[in-house]
C-alpha cells in the first residue's frame, strides 16, 4: 500500500524533473507522453487505492517515510496520512488532472515551450497531492508553497506578455499574505502541541481545551487567513481574476483540481479545532456568504469569458466556506467534487473557443458561436446547467445541500444570500452562454478558419462532462446513505449540537432551490436572447469589480510604492550607501596618512626604530 | 676592572653606531655602523658574562657574530646589486618600497 501511495504520489514529480532538465531538447511528443503518463499512473495508483479502501474497509492510515526534524520537545516528520478524505482528494486532483493534461496536448500544439509547460503542471500536481496526502500542517505547509509556486510559473507561462507576468506576481504576492497567516497558525500549532501532526492536534485539541477558547479562535483564524489566501475569498480575492492570464487549461487546473481547493481542505481536514472554535465558524460563514454574492455580482457584468469563469469560481468557493462555516463540511466536500468537474467543463470548453478564435477572450468578438462549435456549447450548455443548480445535474445536490444546511443550522439571513447567490449562478452562466454561443455573429468571427476543435480538445471534457451530469449521485440516493457521505462519513461533526442533513429532502428550501435555479436561468435566457440589443454596456461599477483593486491599490500599493521610493531615493543612497561611502572614504583617508610612514627610506625607518626603543625603555624604567 | 667601564663604552658604541645610521647616507659607511650597533651589544655580552660568570652570554655573542657575518654578505650583495642599477650608494636613493 506504502509503495502505490509513494507511487502515485512522486511519479509527477518524476515526470517534473524528467521534463525540467530535457525541456531544451525534448521533442513534443515524449514531452506530452510524459506529461501526461506519469499522471495516469499517478491516477491509477489512487483508483487502485480506492478499491482497496473499499473493499477492505481499511481504517485511517499513516505512513512515516522519515524523521525529518527532531529538535528539543518539538517533532516534525515526512509523513503521509491516507484516508478517505486525502483519497477523495488525490482522486479529484489527478483524474481531472489527467484530462487536463490530455487536453493541454491539443491545446498547447502551438506553443514553443511545451516541455516547460507540461514540466510545470506535473509540478502543481505533485506539489497539490502532497499538499493532501500530508500527515502534519509542516508537510502541508510545504505543498502549500509548492502550489503557489507552481500557479505562479502557470500563469506568467507567457512571460513575454507584461500582464500574464504582473497577474503572475500579483498572485503570489497575495497569497503570500494568506500564507503568513498559515506560517503563523503554524508556529501557534507547535507552541500548543509541540507537534503538528493532524491527528494528534485533533485529538489533543478538544481534551487539553474548551470550547471557544481565545487561543483555538486565535489559531483558527489564522488557519482561515491562509486559507482566504489561496481559494481567493475576501480580502483576498483578487488575483484570482486576474489569473486568467495564463493559459487555458492552467485557468482549469488552478479552478477545479488544484490550488482553490486547498483552502476548504485544509478547514475540512481541521475540522476537529474549526469546531472549537464558533466564532471563527461565524467568521468563516459570513466571509463566505459575501464572497459568494460579490463575486456573482461581478460575474454578471464582466465582458471577458474567462473572467466570468473566474468570479464563477470565488462564489462557489465562497458557499463551500459558507458550508463550513455551518459545520457542514461534508457538504462542503461534496460541493468541491462536483464543482471540480463541472469547471473544468466550463474552463476547457471556453478554452476551446479562445483556442480556435486564436486567443479572443472578449465575449463582444463571439457570438452566435453554436453554429461552428456544435459540440462544444453543447458541453459548455450542460455544465453551466449542472452548476446553476438544475435537477437532476451535478452541483444542484451539492449547492441543494448547503442550502438546506444553512437554513437548518438557523443562519436565516446567510442563507437568503447565498440562495441570491446560487440563483445569480444561473444567471450569469446563462448570460455568458447566450453570448457567446448565440445570437448574431459578430464581425470579428466570420472568418473562414474558425472552426470546431479537434477531437483531442473535445474527448477530455466529454469525460468530465459525465461527471459534471451524473456526479451529484455520488452524494445522492434514495433509500440508502449516499456512496460519498458513506465514505468520508468521518469528517462530520460529532460534538456540536446540530442537525445536519446529508441529503436532498423535498423541503421548502429544497423547492425554493430549484425554482430559483431554473427561474434565474430561464429569465436571463430570456434577456439575453430576445432583449439583447436593447441592453447597453454593463454597469461599470459590477465590471470592475465594485473598485475593489482601485481601493487596494490605493490603500496598499500606492502608500506601499511611495514609501519604496521613499527608501529607495532617500534613505538607500544617503544612509546605507552614505555610511558605507563615509566608512571607505574613512579607511582610505587613513591609509593615506599611514602611507606617509612607509617612506621608503632606510634611515627613516631606522630612526622610527631608535625612537621605539627609547620610548621602550623609557616605559620599562619608570 | 669596574663593569661600569664597560658598559659606558658599549653605551659609546652603540650611541656612534646608531648616529651613524641616521646621519650617513653613504651605504658602506651605513653598513658600519650597523656592525658597530651589534658589537656594542657583544661587548655587553661578554662584559656581563665575565661579571656573573655565566657562559651563555659568550654563546650568544658568537650566534650574534654569525648573523652579522651573514648579514654583511647578505647586505653586501644587495647593495652591489643596487649599485649596478642605480649607479649611486646613496641609501637614500634606494626608496623603491615607498608606500
Amino acid at each position: 500500500m506504502l509503495y502505490v501511495l509513494c507511487l502515485g504520489l512522486f511519479m509527477p514529480l518524476i515526470g517534473f524533473v524528467t521534463l525540467f532538465s530535457t525541456a531544451r531538447f525534448i521533442g513534443r511528443w515524449w514531452a506530452g507522453v510524459i506529461g501526461c503518463g506519469t499522471i495516469f499512473i499517478s491516477l491509477m495508483c489512487f483508483i487502485s487505492l480506492l478499491i482497496t479502501y473499499v473493499n477492505t474497509g481499511s481504517s485511517p492510515q499513516t505512513f512515516l517515510l522519515y524523521e525529518w526534524i527532531h529538535f528539543n520537545s518539538i517533532n516534525a516528520n515526512f509523513a503521509l496520512h491516507l484516508d478517505p478524505l486525502a483519497l477523495l482528494m488525490t482522486l479529484i486532483i489527478t483524474g481531472v488532472g489527467f484530462l487536463i493534461h490530455v487536453y493541454s496536448v491539443g491545446y498547447m500544439d502551438h506553443d514553443d515551450d511545451y516541455a516547460r509547460f507540461f514540466a510545470c503542471m506535473n509540478f502543481f500536481i505533485f506539489a497539490m497531492l502532497l499538499l493532501v496526502l500530508a500527515a502534519e500542517l509542516l508537510l502541508l505547509f510545504v505543498g502549500w508553497e509548492g502550489v503557489g509556486l507552481a500557479s505562479y510559473l502557470l500563469i506568467g507561462f507567457w512571460y513575454q506578455k507584461p500582464e500574464a507576468a504582473e497577474a503572475a506576481t500579483k498572485a503570489f504576492v497575495v497569497n503570500r499574505i494568506g500564507d503568513l497567516g498559515l506560517l503563523l497558525g503554524l508556529l501557534l500549532t507547535f507552541y500548543l502541541f509541540h507537534t503538528t501532526d493532524i491527528v494528534t492536534v485533533s485529538k489533543n485539541v478538544e481534551t487539553g481545551f474548551a470550547v471557544g477558547a481565545p487561543v483555538i479562535t486565535l489559531l483558527t483564524m489564522l488557519y482561515f487567513i491562509g486559507a482566504t489566501g489561496k481559494s481567493a475569498q475576501i480580502p483576498l480575492q483578487t488575483w484570482l481574476p486576474d489569473a486568467m492570464a495564463g493559459p487555458t487549461p492552467v485557468s482549469a487546473l488552478i479552478h477545479a483540481a488544484t490550488m482553490v481547493t486547498a483552502g476548504v481542505y485544509l478547514i475540512v481536514r481541521m475540522h476537529d479545532v474549526f469546531t472549537m472554535a464558533p466564532i471563527t465558524l461565524q467568521v468563516i460563514g459570513v466571509i463566505g456568504a459575501i464572497t459568494s454574492l460579490y463575486a456573482s455580482l461581478c460575474a454578471l457584468a464582466q465582458t471577458d469569458l474567462k473572467r466570468v469563469l473566474a468570479y464563477s469560481t470565488v462564489s462557489q468557493l465562497g458557499l463551500m466556506f459558507l458550508a463550513c462555516g455551518a459545520g457542514a463540511f461534508y457538504a462542503a466536500m461534496f460541493h468541491l467534487t462536483t464543482h471540480a468537474f463541472i469547471k473544468a467543463v466550463l474552463f476547457l470548453s471556453a478554452g476551446n473557443v479562445v483556442h480556435m478564435m486564436h486567443g479572443t477572450t472578449e465575449m463582444s468578438q463571439m457570438g452566435g458561436l453554436s453554429k461552428i462549435f456544435t459540440k462544444t456549447h453543447w458541453l459548455f450548455l450542460i455544465a453551466a446547467l449542472s452548476l446553476s443548480g438544475v435537477p437532476p445535474l451535478a452541483a444542484f445536490f451539492s449547492k441543494d445541500l448547503i442550502l438546506e444546511n444553512e437554513y437548518l443550522v438557523g443562519y436565516e439571513f446567510l442563507y437568503y444570500i447565498a440562495l441570491a447567490a446560487s440563483v445569480l449562478t444561473g444567471v450569469y452562466l446563462t448570460r455568458a452562454y447566450c453570448l457567446t454561443f448565440t445570437g448574431p455573429q459578430s464581425n470579428a468571427n466570420q472568418h473562414d478558419d474558425v472552426k470546431e476543435a479537434p477531437s483531442i480538445m473535445i474527448a477530455p471534457v466529454l469525460i468530465l462532462t459525465f461527471f459534471a451530469i451524473f456526479g451529484g449521485f455520488l452524494g445522492f440516493s434514495f433509500n440508502r446513505t449516499p456512496w460519498l457521505e458513506d465514505f468520508i462519513s468521518h469528517v462530520e461533526v460529532t460534538h456540536i449540537e446540530r442537525e445536519l442533513t446529508t441529503s436532498f429532502v423535498w423541503s421548502y428550501e429544497g423547492v425554493l432551490a430549484i425554482i430559483g435555479a431554473i427561474g434565474g436561468v430561464l429569465t436571463s435566457a430570456l434577456i439575453y436572447t430576445k432583449y439583447r440589443d436593447k441592453l447597453g454596456n454593463p454597469i461599470e461599477f459590477m465590471k470592475k469589480s465594485f473598485y475593489v483593486n482601485e481601493i487596494y491599490n490605493f490603500l496598499f500599493v500606492i502608500p506601499l510604492k511611495y514609501f519604496s521610493n521613499l527608501l529607495a531615493n532617500l534613505i538607500e543612497p544617503k544612509i546605507f550607501d552614505g555610511s558605507v561611502n563615509v566608512l571607505a572614504q574613512g579607511t582610505q583617508g587613513v591609509a593615506r596618512a599611514l602611507q606617509l610612514v612607509q617612506s621608503g627610506q632606510i634611515r627613516a625607518y631606522v630612526a622610527w626604530m631608535a625612537l621605539g626603543a627609547v620610548l621602550l625603555i623609557v616605559y620599562l624604567v619608570y | 676592572m669596574d663593569v661600569s667601564l664597560f658598559v659606558f663604552v658599549s653605551l659609546a658604541m652603540f650611541t656612534i653606531g646608531i648616529i651613524g645610521v641616521l646621519i650617513n647616507r653613504n651605504a658602506l659607511i651605513f653598513f658600519l655602523s650597523i656592525e658597530l650597533l651589534l658589537n656594542a651589544g657583544n661587548l655587553l655580552f661578554v662584559t656581563f658574562a665575565r661579571e656573573w660568570e655565566n657562559q651563555t652570554g659568550l654563546i650568544w655573542v658568537f650566534f650574534v657574530l654569525i648573523i652579522a657575518a651573514a648579514e654583511a654578505a647578505v647586505g653586501i650583495a644587495i647593495f652591489i646589486n643596487q649599485f649596478r642599477t642605480k649607479q649611486v650608494v646613496d641609501v637614500d636613493q634606494y626608496d623603491v618600497l615607498r608606500g
